[in-house]
């Protein structure tokens, strides 16, 4: 899954630890989430949403490119 | 942009939490195994009569309860990229223990080789764990 973290965190200024302080998780993960080596659980994606006061959906996006079909009730 | 923050040189990191709930695990590990060690040494040798024997064996259960606790608190409040490498490294160790332990027992029955302590299964896994882990910390950096 790709992710826009390591540009929103440049635009803020901050370092990796920075941000890991900010959700409570260590550096690693923000490295390991940044490369594409891991994609974060939903609560912690929900987190980073908070922390850029931005939706998930402008960070995240999933490489298969399928959007999700609306599909009206019966 | 500040510098060096993509460096990987601390990629293992961690909070202090962390730090804290590893040296529990670690010291009651510790006193596990010494205990273990004890109480091993003297039911071979007959240090002590059975009952006060037998009591510190329980006792030896009790330190290994409280890691068994100490290792889940610190799963529990890990991140979850640690925590996700940490049931990597046991699932590496149980597999392991189990294929290895298991084929050794059919080599033994056999009589390809002698037979083995059950206690050597269980160092085997003990030292697939920090191998597991290395891996991971390796995969995710």
């Amino acid at each position: 899954m790709k992710n826009r973290l390591k540009v929103l965190r440049a635009e803020r200024d901050w370092t990796q630890a920075d941000l890991a302080q900010r959700l409570d998780v260590s550096r690693q993960t923000v490295n390991a989430i940044e490369t594409g080596k891991y994609d974060p659980s939903l609560p912690l994606a929900f987190r980073i949403s908070r922390v850029f006061g931005t939706p998930i959906e402008t960070i995240f996006d999933s490489e298969d490119g399928a959007d999700v079909k609306n599909v009206s009730e019966p | 942009m500040k510098s060096a923050d993509d460096s990987l040189s601390d990629s293992c990191s961690s909070a202090p939490r962390d730090g804290r709930n590893q040296l529990r695990v670690i010291l009651w590990s510790m006193v596990w195994a010494v205990s273990f060690v004890v109480v091993t040494l003297s039911a071979k040798r007959a240090w002590w009569p059975f009952g006060p024997t037998l009591a510190a064996a329980l006792g030896t259960s009790l330190f290994g309860i409280a890691t068994l606790l100490a290792h889940r608190r610190f799963l529990r409040e890990t991140d979850e990229l640690r925590r996700k490498i940490e049931i990597e490294a046991l699932s590496l160790a149980f597999g392991v223990g189990v294929v290895g332990g298991m084929t050794y027992w059919l080599l033994t029955v056999m009589g390809a080789v002698p037979a083995m302590d059950f206690f050597y299964v269980l160092l085997v896994m003990l030292l697939a764990h920090p191998v597991g882990v290395w891996i991971g910390r390796r995969r995710y950096s």
